[in-house]
């Protein structure tokens, strides 16, 4: 074989690196990260007036996932009621007086807490967590169920 | 000083080796597609909650205690009640508007529109959901949404309430 055909056996690599390219645009865009903060595996409860809302980020947002064990659980994590609702509350107050120094203990946290409770879960458990959060100064919640039955 | 040029004939081309990238392209992708979910479409009902206490209508400037002919201590208190019973299995039993109790829930919806509408006339200032203490997330959710389906006298929508844990075995 001559050397000139032996050089032209080497594949063109550039329309797959294309592709290559448009996919990983494509998945970059689709890409959703708060989708790790849910616990998939709850069984949400359907509500009809349920609608989704987009706050755009423009909102400070703490999501709290509930099994029906009345287990907290934060990026998959177990955490413990108490000590994770103080610690979230104290950093939402830090942030809230970053922003406005006149802001004061006695003030509602700005911050939205976004239950996402399985259907099944009792009452009095979950009541345990939304005390909690009342007790540490949380006011605005958001009680997550899904607004059709799930296929 | 590393690159290798190819000279054929006095033309010069420089040829970029891509397979390197294409490594790091379809890494890039491998993980892009691993980490893939798509996100539920989920709802949400926004809501006030205040913890329970007791309201009271004082006038103001009004001091505590010189309202001397007022002989009805639980007078100006604008507090609604709604109270949940919950069935051993945790599903919603009997319900209660104040001292009524409503058969179900769109007897409860007809009950909150003549209560807290706008031609009831009347100023509640809180509204407190007592539930069961083994009522399910998903039979409070159909409570919740009913409360605030409604209009106050006010014009805005209810969105503030509180709950309160009424105690294990509680019956009407």
């Amino acid at each position: 074989m001559s050397e000139k055909s032996a050089a032209n056996s080497e594949p063109n690599l550039t329309p797959m690196l294309d592709m290559v390219f448009q996919l990983i645009t494509f998945f970059m865009l689709v890409i959703n990260f708060k989708a790790a903060s849910m616990d998939l595996t709850l069984s949400l409860p359907v509500v009809g007036s349920a609608v989704p809302v987009d706050t755009q980020g423009t909102e400070d947002l703490l999501i709290l996932n509930v099994d029906m064990a009345g287990q907290l659980k934060v990026y998959g994590m177990s955490k413990d009621v108490v000590s994770y609702i103080q610690g979230e509350a104290k950093a939402s107050y830090d942030a809230a007086q970053r922003e406005n120094p006149g802001f004061k203990k006695k003030d509602d946290l700005p911050t939205t807490i976004v239950i996402r409770a399985d259907k099944q879960t009792p009452f009095s458990l979950l009541n345990k967590i939304i005390t909690e959060c009342q007790k540490n100064g949380f006011r605005k919640f958001a009680l997550k169920a899904m607004n059709k039955e799930a296929t | 000083m590393g690159r290798r040029k190819k000279h054929h004939g006095g033309s010069e081309s420089v040829e970029l080796n891509l397979a390197a990238m294409l490594d790091m392209a379809f890494q890039l992708l491998t993980f892009f597609i691993l980490t893939f979910q798509s996100a539920p479409e989920e709802g949400q009902i926004n809501l006030k909650l205040p913890p329970p206490q007791p309201v009271a209508g004082a006038a103001k400037g009004q001091a505590a205690g010189n309202e001397a002919d007022n002989t009805n201590p639980v007078q100006n208190l604008n507090s609604l009640v709604i109270t949940v019973f919950a069935t051993p299995v945790g599903r919603i039993g009997t319900m209660a508007v104040g001292e009524g109790n409503v058969a179900g829930l769109t007897a409860l919806e007809g009950r909150l529109k003549q209560v807290l509408g706008p031609e009831s006339g009347a100023d509640f200032q809180q509204v407190i959901v007592q539930v069961g203490s083994r009522l399910r997330y998903e039979e409070l959710m159909r409570v919740v949404d009913v409360c605030t389906r409604q209009t106050l006298a006010n014009g805005e929508k209810l969105t503030k309430l509180s709950f309160v844990e009424l105690p294990d075995g509680a019956a009407p």
